[in-house]
């Protein structure tokens, strides 16, 4: 049923379909409409989940560590601090090998503070142990969070479904909101391999010493390239239910293309027309949107990079010190190839600031005019800072 | 007279608690007291060690070891999940040294108790880090000599009095029990397991290695710390009835302090002093329970 | 979607079982049971810690067998014995000691209600015939332990009925003739023969010698002591244990409420002023010392007191003379010097000199005892003589034990069954292992310190196992007890007492015995209270489904040392770790 819905509310239609049975939040700025909608599922009974209203991001998550041991669906949402404040627990929830699906509105990072959209936070946990899945529009969100739970269920890694601030989370479109038994087909109750119970008592998470740790370190690594297989076998199947697909890269025009934008999230849909406005003028451009950051699937994105002169990627994130973290992962991803495309690495947008179509054919421009980058990564559209004017 | 206490035990030998552990019998007691049917959730302590490397567990029911400061919203999440399991009759218990109660697992412990969780959160109080080497907590006595508060550094803060800051919670149980007071311990785990909402158990646990104690008089200690007043056996219910389960006959605290290598520092003046502290705390107490 | 692999995560699928934390031990806890200070000072080392902890559990006939395995008269010790055993028990400084003389009596009495019949370890027969003169205390507890040692005994009584100073000397408002003769019924199943009204003379004696491989003597002390007051004449002065031994015997004298004086401070001469007071005379009792000196028992004396009886202490007779048909006594009074406490004071005519006089119908005197005939008393010291604590053994020309009061350190009920005990059991040494081992062989079967004996001991009973060591109070480990009052025996009102021959203490009830002997704190001996199981950290107290038992599982044990800190009575001990450990 087509339904017009907030990125927000995308995410909640998609938690009370996937019938999840804990919900533990805290309230942060994006974030906070879908645990309001949430919280309004529990109260009308259109969700039957225990819903705990914890005390800060870090129990919010500890609560659901709890929860999904015992062997229950468990989700939260948070952004930015609250998700910084959940880096221990991130580890946590991994290590433990524990299906939790996070909702986690891009926002940027203060001081100062700043409440709008930003990579930087999510980026920052690519080494927790994470499925991170970018989206672009509210029915991606709602797809992906269906989604996310079937591929964390399946390899028993948490998932966390990112979407931009405002840009997403608080733009309404028509989203095809599916129905109950669909969802129930593609998506069955949650049935862990290992659970607390009392029946047959065991230990988890005790001291693990040198001579095991790292072979569960490796089980993870494994888990992580399971899931990028089992990434396309689930789109496929649920495909077939549904009828959309998202793929973990998507290709837009990069067949013949010389120059390619590499995006990820809303950045993307602006970048479509930019690349449809170019190719009316005859330009060989084309875009390469990705959606699963972690596991990395670095074979695809060589197999569709590797054609083109010259990429440009476009982060709304930055590493300090290293630059643009996408940047630095498709560069990585390329320089196994023996002939490779120049890559520009492009820090846009951060802290909410607008990308807009001209900003990106401005970029383009740029790689189009360039033969080599001037520098590690180019900061698009810097303002001139003003000089302070002391009170004295 | 043999204590009426029930016989089977939920540990099995071989855990690797050092010798005379009271945290050791603290658990032996109230797994006693719970049965099998429990969940347990360990944020890091003692006894996240004592339980048992992989792939060994000590315990013979299920537990679910946790980061240091969450074992408040740990427990809050599993009791959800059994519940939303329909699993009503097992009983969720939090098990946190001081460390992970009174200092880091505190705000979880509150919202917990805020949101009146249902299960039973027990401290098992050896009044510093001791799974780290000795480091002083708030809960750590005044004082105390610890590796974080040596020489003439010796603690000079008081005790955070936890079982107080959950009765301003108007929590609908609290109570302290002591590892030498089997049957009291026994009857206060058996009153906490039968009320619904969140239940608080401060349980004295001594710790030969950090006390500089001979492990031999772990519980004797202890029991002179109840026969001393500094450390009370009382109860609270909803945060508003006040029942003191042992009254000393007499109450110097010397003698426990001279038995206690974290203490030999101490002078004349200062045991005095503490003597003082001990006897404002325990009027106050006794006022709370009506006594005046 | 294929089947994914199944995580490597931190799940235990093991025990911790595996680990024998039993290598880090350094010190060594381990049952080691002592001896209660109940049982040293019991003059026939009965094992009280554990007859208390038996009756407290209300195994009673186990408890009355556990006195029977060392004493054979519990009814008669049980009412009359000067209970050295709670002037030594540990609680005493606690709160009061353990009544244990009143639950001795309960266990006894509650078995002769029941008609229990005891189950009795005892020897093989011998092929020694031994034959016991007097059956008195000292000689049934010799023919009774000489049968248990497999000896066939043959008991020679000159009075119609057994039972010696116990039947005659002792009032039947403190041991009630009917219970003496059950008992003695029933030490006579363990299978001696007794002959009554077979007075044994120095020719009988010296016959005897010739038949039997060994004779003991317990003929006791019925002489009366000669006292020497001014213008006595033979015959005047009847002794007390003479007039106890007529009133037993069924005499009934009336006194016709006119005083009697009754000289002396020890037992007999208190039970002749009560005799006296039941039968309707004002007894009077002249002692030189003063009250707290006199060897009487003091609950006796103060009986004694609230009935009627007149104490007149630091008075002493000076002469009598005849009067009207009555005797006027003229007294002198003393001083008392040398005074310590808990010693006899020395007394002297007090200055300056007070004298009293005092109008009686009758005089008795009860100030000692001898042998009745001089071959009774055992000879001077010589080669063949072996001085034993309660006894004297001589070899030549015949074997010939003295026994009994004839030999003992203190006369009382149970030494004279201590010295029948050492005799059966030097006797058996004697035979079976030569005169050489009788004293090393005595010294194996001491209880604690000595000198009592013990036969289960001797026996090589589970006794053997303990610890010679006398637990002291401070040993005890209080936290475990609770003040609770001692059981109040139950009496005849002094009124009652006073008008007749009713046994005065009144039986007590199973609950109150088991309560009483719930008190005791089983020095040094293991009563399963659990402790040591309960607070051992490291699950290695293991207790054994079969029996109660406890044992260590040193697999585990740390030696921690908090099972031996908490047992509460010291039956346990925390060693240093010798042997080296086990290599794993």
């Amino acid at each position: 049923m087509k339904r017009v819905l907030e990125g927000s509310h995308s995410v909640a239609e998609a938690v009370r379909l996937a019938k999840v049975e804990v919900i533990s939040a805290y309230p942060i700025t994006p974030q906070t409409h879908i645990v309001e909608r949430l919280s309004d599922f529990c109260a009308d009974g259109s969700l039957s989940a225990r819903y705990l209203r914890v005390e800060s991001e870090h129990s919010a998550l500890a609560a659901l560590i709890g929860a999904s041991s015992a062997g229950a669906r468990s989700f939260t949402a948070t952004s930015s601090q609250g998700l910084a404040l959940m880096h221990e627990l991130l580890h946590w929830a991994s290590g433990a090998r524990l299906p939790i699906v996070l909702a986690e509105v891009n926002r940027a990072l203060a001081p100062g503070w700043n409440i709008w959209a930003d990579q930087t936070d999510s980026l920052s946990q690519r080494d927790t142990g994470w499925i991170q899945l970018y989206c672009e529009t509210g029915q991606e969100v709602l797809d992906t969070t269906l989604q996310a739970f079937r591929l964390a269920e399946h390899v028993s890694l948490p998932a966390m479904v990112v979407l931009d601030a405002f840009f997403l989370s608080h733009t309404y479109e028509p989203v095809d909101v599916p129905g109950q038994r669909e969802v129930d087909r593609f998506l069955p109750a949650f049935n862990p391999r290992f659970r607390l119970n009392t029946e047959t008592p065991c230990a988890f998470n005790q001291l693990a010493p040198p001579d095991v740790y790292m072979e569960m370190r490796r089980s993870i690594q494994d888990a992580m390239e399971e899931a990028l297989a089992g990434f396309s076998q689930m789109e496929e199947e649920f495909s077939g239910i549904f009828g959309r697909r998202y793929g973990a890269v998507e290709p837009v025009e990069c067949e013949d293309a010389e120059i390619i934008l590499v995006t990820s999230g809303t950045i993307t849909s602006t970048s479509r027309q930019l690349v449809k406005e170019l190719r009316s003028r005859g330009e060989r451009v084309g875009i390469l949107k990705i959606k699963l950051f972690r596991p990395f699937p670095a074979e695809i994105i060589r197999q569709c990079l590797k054609k083109a002169r010259k990429v440009a990627i476009i982060d709304r994130n930055c590493s300090f010190g290293a630059g643009g973290i996408f940047a630095q992962e498709v560069k990585a991803a390329l320089c196994d190839l023996a002939e490779r495309p120049v890559v520009f690495s492009f820090i846009a947008g951060l802290g909410g600031r607008d990308v807009t179509v001209a900003d990106l054919e401005n970029i383009y421009t740029q790689v189009r005019n360039q033969e080599v980058p001037q520098r590690e990564s180019i900061w698009a559209g810097l303002h001139p800072v003003p000089a302070p004017e002391l009170n004295r | 007279m043999q204590l009426e206490l029930p016989d089977r035990d939920y540990m099995f030998p071989g855990h690797v608690a050092c010798p005379g552990c009271g945290a050791a019998v603290a658990m032996r007691f109230l797994l006693k007291a719970l049965g099998e049917k429990t969940v347990m959730v360990i944020p890091a302590c003692c006894w996240s060690i004592i339980a048992g490397a992989y792939p060994q567990s000590t315990l013979k029911i299920p537990v679910l070891h946790t980061a240091f400061e969450t074992g408040g919203a740990v427990a809050s999440g599993v009791r959800a999940a059994l519940d939303m399991r329909g699993d009503t009759q097992t009983t969720v218990v939090a098990w946190a040294g001081d460390g992970g109660t009174f200092d880091i697992g505190f705000q979880a412990l509150s919202g917990a108790v805020e949101r009146n969780e249902d299960f039973i959160y027990v401290c098992y109080d050896n009044e510093a880090y001791m799974n780290t080497g000795i480091q002083r907590s708030s809960s750590t006595p005044y004082g105390a000599w610890t590796t974080t508060t040596p020489g003439r550094d010796w603690k000079k803060m008081r005790k955070k009095n936890i079982v107080e800051a959950l009765v301003a919670h108007r929590i609908p149980y609290a109570a302290t029990a002591s590892i030498a007071y089997p049957e009291d311990l026994f009857r206060k785990v058996a009153k906490a397991k039968a009320i619904k909402g969140a239940r608080f158990l401060h349980i004295f646990a001594s710790c030969p290695t950090g006390w500089r104690i001979p492990s031999e008089i772990s519980v004797k200690i202890a029991r002179m710390a109840v026969q001393t007043n500094i450390f009370p056996l009382y109860e609270v219910e909803d945060g508003l009835r006040y029942t003191i389960n042992f009254f000393p006959k007499g109450y110097l605290v010397k003698e426990y302090f001279r038995l206690q290598g974290r203490f030999k520092h101490l002078s004349e003046q200062d045991l005095d002093q503490i003597q003082t502290m001990v006897e404002e705390d325990w009027k106050l107490l006794r006022h709370k329970a009506g006594m005046s | 979607m294929k089947n994914s692999t199944p995580p490597f995560v931190a799940h235990s699928f093991r025990t911790t079982e595996g680990n024998k934390t039993g290598s880090w031990r350094f010190l060594r806890p381990r049952y080691d049971e002592k001896t209660a200070p109940c049982a040293a000072a019991c003059p026939a080392g009965e094992d009280i810690a554990r007859i208390e902890m038996l009756t407290s559990q209300g195994l009673f006939k186990e408890a009355w067998e556990t006195i029977l395995m060392e004493n054979p008269l519990p009814a008669v010790c049980g009412r009359v014995c000067l209970r050295p055993c709670e002037s030594r028990c540990n609680r005493r400084e606690f709160d009061e000691a353990i009544a244990i003389r009143a639950i001795e009596r309960f266990l006894a009495d509650t078995a002769s209600r029941d008609e229990l019949k005891p189950s009795l370890e005892r020897f093989a027969s011998r092929k020694q015939r031994i034959a016991v003169v007097g059956a008195g205390p000292s000689g049934l507890a010799a023919a009774f332990f000489l049968s248990r040692l497999g000896y066939g005994c043959d008991l020679f009584e000159s009075a119609p009925e057994p039972g010696g100073v116990l039947r005659y000397g002792i009032p039947s408002y403190r041991l009630p003739a009917a219970i003496l003769a059950a008992e003695i019924e029933q030490v006579a199943g363990s299978g001696f023969r007794l002959y009554c009204e077979k007075p044994v003379t120095k020719a009988l004696f010296e016959q005897i010698g010739n038949d039997y491989d060994a004779v003991f003597l317990g003929c006791g002390r019925s002489r009366s002591v000669g006292l020497l007051i001014e213008g006595e004449e033979p015959g005047e002065v009847e002794d007390g244990f003479e007039f106890l031994r007529r009133i037993n015997r069924g005499e009934s004298p009336a006194f016709s409420n006119a005083q009697v004086a009754i000289i002396g401070g020890g037992n007999t001469a208190v039970d002749a002023a009560r005799t006296v007071l039941r039968l309707g005379g004002k007894p009077v009792l002249i002692y030189r010392r003063r009250r707290e000196d006199m060897p009487a028992f003091e609950e006796e004396i103060s009986m004694a007191l609230e009935e009627g009886v007149r104490l007149l202490e630091l008075w002493t007779p000076l002469r009598m003379e005849r009067k009207e048909g009555r005797y006027l006594l003229t007294l002198q009074q003393m001083r008392a010097f040398d005074t310590a406490p808990g010693q006899k004071s020395r007394v002297e005519p007090a200055e300056p000199r007070s004298t009293m006089e005092l109008s009686v119908i009758h005089i008795l005197k009860a100030v000692g005892l001898e042998a009745a005939e001089e071959w009774q008393n055992p000879p001077e010291n010589s080669e063949k003589i072996l001085r034993l604590s309660d006894s004297v053994l001589v070899r030549s020309p015949s074997i010939v034990i003295h026994g009994g009061d004839l030999a003992s350190r203190i006369r009382s009920v149970s030494h004279a069954v201590a010295s029948g005990k050492e005799a059966a059991i030097a006797l058996d040494i004697l035979f079976q292992k030569g005169p050489d081992e009788v004293l090393p062989g005595l010294e194996s079967c001491r209880v604690g310190n000595g000198p009592a004996l013990s036969l289960e001991m001797y026996m090589r009973g589970p006794r053997c196992a303990r610890n010679p060591h006398v637990v002291v109070f401070d040993e005890i480990n209080r936290d475990h007890f609770q003040f609770a009052a001692r059981l109040v025996q139950p009496r005849l009102l002094a009124e009652e007492r006073s008008r007749g021959f009713a046994e005065i203490d009144l039986r007590i009830s199973a609950g109150l015995a088991m309560k009483e002997a719930e008190r005791c704190f089983n020095c040094g001996l293991c009563n399963q209270c659990d402790n040591c199981r309960l607070y051992c950290p490291d699950l290695a107290v293991v207790r054994q489904t079969d029996s109660s038992a406890r044992s260590i599982d040193y697999d585990y044990c740390k030696g921690c040392g908090i099972c031996v800190v908490e047992c509460p009575r010291n039956a346990m001990s925390l060693e240093k770790e010798s042997a080296p450990r086990a290599q794993r």
